[in-house]
């Protein structure tokens, strides 16, 4: 039932990940071969000056800020999958994606109204918009769930259904008011895309990704007793409200800057722990860390597609990742079906 | 050592508990029971600090309930409930390994404590497979593994203020050949020190084990006191309108339920 050991899988990913990113750095339009790619790696002055542009500027940044979204999306999609204790949680179910979509198109519709000039810290009003739609989904559901006794997750998921609901209509509705350009701005964001990668966003994302590396891993323990249910894990000593609290807050970070920063890209919460769980079972002391490893692993090599399939135009990643993931998901599915 | 004073317990306007009085001494075992709904799992919520209670204290080990802080009452008291859900596959070694959570003790010790917990319930055999494909008895089982190894140092040792074990119906889904074993699990744990409180419906599992025995019905504690004292056939009567003989076992001596 277990098919790799925790090491193993560590090791069999932390070696797909550089290949991963040196084929990523490769790949694209303008294709740069094995041997020179050693060259501009090792820094060395003979690499043709045109190659190591393209590598340093333009796919450079934008790898390193697939690897972030990929891992910070896992990484939350962990956590979420263990406060719900429910193996299909994922952002987009508590409404905080389709928050950050009303906050990013309603800056597309009426921004130029506002805005002139729209960029702070190297993400646009647009990125700015996505994140604060995010972080207020996440407050609002939040709050809607905490009672006088607790916060109830069932309320959450329900509460978040509905905000979804509402915030698609809201969408449509600015749709509506859209023009054509507008329009095709918004559903390509909507579709999740790294084209905009640049150094900022890469601090931006760099930031958020070392704070849940470093929070995330701390509440493995207790998210393990919290599969248990929640009276158990009080029972055994875990202080389950403060631990609903930040598990909430850490989400809703991560996924508000990777949303922000990349739009809406769907599956890879899912899809990655569910994933590593069957790989090496449930235990989050490993299904945190190596979920995003994996998550970054899976966004570079989407991203590298996206790059490639109709070059020289580009896909949205998040069409790569869905395309990908929702026949591999139901593949998962039909598998467990089968065992169980 | 376990004391309430008079718990009263609302849960939306709805009277759960009422004046609920009971003195658990340590390393004794003490059986709540009475009909559906009577309140044996509320009371036993309020102990284990799941509820708070709208009127009365609940003691532990000589301090008011809400003066512990929860991770160091998680060292001594462990709480068995009815029935969870868990729908992760751990193997049943690592949902064991869980009741370790609270505690600071190093790996190769909580392994030998898992693998004695395991063997305790008679479910070493288990240890390795997923927990999720096992059978109800099997669970409730690893579950017992898990509490046991949670407490694990108060049930090996006597220690100076003794462990609490809250059981809700920790024998519904056990085979016959588990009951006992789960009656001697508690004989053994009382003496070490372990104070037992459990909710159960087995008169005659209850007579064999319980110090003390305590009749619940529609909230209120209606009697209380030792299993001669209680198991008569007028007290069945009064608590569970059932008409019972009550004889002695050939062997032992304890009162036996016949129905």
């Amino acid at each position: 039932m277990r098919l790799l050991r925790p090491k193993v899988c560590l090791l069999l990913l932390m070696a797909l990940l550089p290949v991963t990113i040196v084929l990523g750095l490769m790949t694209g339009p303008l294709f740069i071969s094995w041997a020179d790619m050693w060259l501009i790696l090792t820094g060395s002055g003979i690499a043709n000056a045109q190659d190591t542009l393209v590598v340093e500027i333009i796919r450079l940044p934008r790898i390193i800020l697939a690897l972030l979204v990929g891992g910070i999306l896992a990484t939350c999609g962990a956590l979420l999958q263990g406060l719900f204790r429910n193996p299909l949680a994922d952002p987009a179910l508590i409404g905080v994606s389709a928050g950050a979509s009303v906050g990013a198109s309603l800056v597309i519709v009426f921004g130029s109204l506002w805005f002139t000039n729209g960029v702070l810290l190297g993400l646009s009003a647009i990125s700015m918009g996505a994140f604060l739609g995010a972080l207020i989904t996440s407050v609002i559901i939040f709050r809607l769930a905490t009672g006088p006794r607790g916060t109830s997750v069932a309320t959450m998921l329900l509460a978040g259904i509905a905000i979804s609901a509402l915030a698609g209509a809201a969408t449509n509705t600015l749709g509506y008011l859209a023009d054509n350009d507008m329009l095709r701005r918004m559903s390509l964001w909507q579709m999740g895309n790294l084209d905009g990668a640049n150094w900022d966003r890469v601090g931006i994302c760099g930031c958020a990704a070392i704070l849940l590396a470093v929070l995330a891993p701390r509440e493995s323990g207790a998210l393990n007793a919290m599969l248990l249910g929640e009276s158990e894990a009080r029972h055994l000593g875990v202080n389950v409200e403060w631990l609903k609290r930040r598990l909430i807050i850490y989400s809703a970070i991560g996924v508000a800057i990777s949303v922000a920063v990349a739009g809406v890209i769907a599956f890879v919460g899912l899809m990655i722990p569910h994933l590593i769980r069957l790989l090496v079972g449930p235990d989050h002391r490993h299904l945190i860390p190596l979920s995003a490893i994996a998550g970054a692993i899976l966004l570079i090599a989407a991203d590298t597609l996206a790059r490639i399939v109709i070059a020289p135009a580009e896909l949205p990643v998040g069409v790569v990742t869905a395309i990908l993931g929702a026949p591999f998901f139901l593949w998962l599915l039909v598998l467990q079906r089968g065992r169980s | 050592m376990l004391k309430t004073r008079s718990i009263g317990l609302n849960i939306a306007g709805v009277p759960l508990l009422n004046n609920i009085s009971i003195s658990c001494p340590k390393g004794t075992v003490t059986a709540l029971m009475g009909p559906n709904g009577a309140g044996k799992t509320s009371l036993l919520r309020v102990i284990s600090g799941e509820y708070k209670a709208s009127q009365g204290t609940v003691d532990i080990n000589g301090r008011g309930a809400n003066d512990w802080a929860r991770p160091e009452i998680a060292k001594f008291m462990a709480v068995l409930p009815q029935s969870s859900t868990l729908d992760f596959a751990f193997t049943a070694e690592e949902v064991v390994a869980l009741s370790r959570t609270p505690h600071n003790t190093g790996l190769s010790r909580d392994l030998e404590i898992i693998s004695s917990a395991l063997s305790m319930v008679d479910a070493s055999y288990l240890a390795d497979r997923s927990f999720v494909k096992l059978s109800g008895g099997e669970k409730q089982r690893v579950h017992l593994a898990r509490v046991l190894a949670q407490i694990w140092e108060h049930c090996e040792n006597q220690s100076s203020d003794g462990g609490i074990l809250l059981l809700d119906e920790p024998s519904a889904s056990f085979d016959l050949a588990h009951q006992i074993m789960l009656i001697e699990i508690v004989q053994k744990i009382s003496t070490a020190g372990v104070t037992v409180i459990m909710v159960m419906h087995d008169l005659n599992l209850a007579a064999k084990c319980a110090d003390q025995l305590v009749f619940m019905n529609s909230g209120e504690c209606t009697a209380m006191g030792t299993v001669p004292e209680l198991l008569t056939s007028e007290m069945i009567r009064k608590v569970y309108s059932v008409n019972a003989e009550v004889g002695l076992h050939p062997v032992d001596g304890t009162p036996l339920i016949i129905i």
